[in-house]
């Protein structure tokens, strides 16, 4: 007798075991697509977050923060710092500028959000803490925090202190 | 004559692809996994947070500590100050390390691998007595930095 093709059996057996395979393979290639989702921001803009984040918090430091002042202007949002040098941060959607250096974002997905959250915290011992979000948007969302730029201050009251109350958008 | 495959065929060549199929899942995943760690260790915003804590610890007694050879998880309780709690809360801190510079034997057994794979990447390149280790934990993920710090400063 001749035997051609496969049994009904043969095909079951054989398409069960292609899907297991292909089910394992589609979660690996979502998981390498959230990859090259995320990858886009932080491999064009993870260096200038850190390097933002690092200069101003450095100046922080250096210049002894003092206050702040909170303005939106033009769809931009300007934080002015007091310090021994004043300086501003400019955020507007697609750059951040500081002490006159501008960063622009290069992911073409990413945006910053001019709705900043900002926290003034007493401590003890006349201590306090500041506390500075500007949220970065992937594709519209801020799907994760890791991406913000976070700054934070711990510093001594003094009479020339001059912080705003808690702001959030 | 004898045309097609038979089932045992099939099956072979199936179970060999299926095989080299996960390898390469296998190889995918620890690549993911290493990304995921890699973003995890000594964000920039955390070490400035752990430099505000040392110094606010500093400043309320941590010196008092500064004298372990082991490592010695830090919490609130050993400082009189109750704003640690407020710095603990912002800074979204899961526990606080004080960990002996290059440090070498320790009983792993006692700290979450997570913690043990963050010190095992950590150069030990510069002259501090201290590291003050942060284990942060934010949106379901943990994350770590540390600052160093020298006794008496």
């Amino acid at each position: 007798m001749n035997r051609k093709g496969f049994t009904i059996l043969e095909l079951l057996i054989s398409i069960a075991l292609i899907s297991v395979v292909l089910l394992l393979l589609l979660r690996v290639m979502m998981a390498l697509d959230a990859i090259n989702h995320d990858k886009t921001y932080a491999s064009d803009d993870e260096i200038a977050r850190t390097e933002i984040i690092g200069n101003i918090e450095q100046d922080f430091l250096d210049y002894h923060l003092n206050g702040l002042q909170i303005e939106k202007r033009d769809e931009k949002t300007i934080l002015t710092l007091f310090m021994d040098q004043e300086k501003t941060i400019i955020v507007d959607s697609k750059s951040l500028t500081y002490d006159n250096e501008e960063y622009p974002l290069k992911s073409a997905n990413a945006t910053y959000g001019t709705c900043i959250t900002y926290q003034y915290q007493e401590l003890e011992n006349d201590y306090y803490l500041v506390s500075i979000v500007i949220p970065v948007y992937i594709d519209g969302e801020n799907t994760t925090v890791k991406d913000d730029l976070e700054f934070t201050y711990l510093g001594l009251k003094n009479e020339l202190s001059s912080y705003p109350t808690n702001i959030t958008c | 004559m004898k045309k097609g495959f038979a089932l045992l065929e099939t099956i072979i060549v199936i179970t060999f692809v299926t095989v080299s199929l996960l390898l390469l899942y296998g190889t995918f995943t620890s690549m993911i996994d290493n990304r995921e760690k890699n973003i995890q260790y000594d964000d920039a915003a955390n070490i400035y947070k752990m430099y505000y804590l040392k110094e606010y610890l500093l400043l309320n007694g941590m010196n008092d500590y500064l004298n372990v050879s082991d490592i010695r998880k830090i919490s609130c309780d050993d400082f009189l100050v109750t704003s640690c709690h407020t710095l603990w809360d912002k800074f979204h801190l899961e526990h606080v390390y004080l960990v002996p510079y290059r440090i070498h034997d320790y009983n792993e057994n006692n700290y979450a691998s997570s913690f043990n794979n963050y010190l095992d990447a950590l150069s030990n390149n510069e002259d501090y007595d201290y590291r003050l280790v942060g284990e942060f934990f934010y949106e379901d993920e943990y994350s770590y930095a540390s600052i160093g710090v020298i006794s008496n400063e």
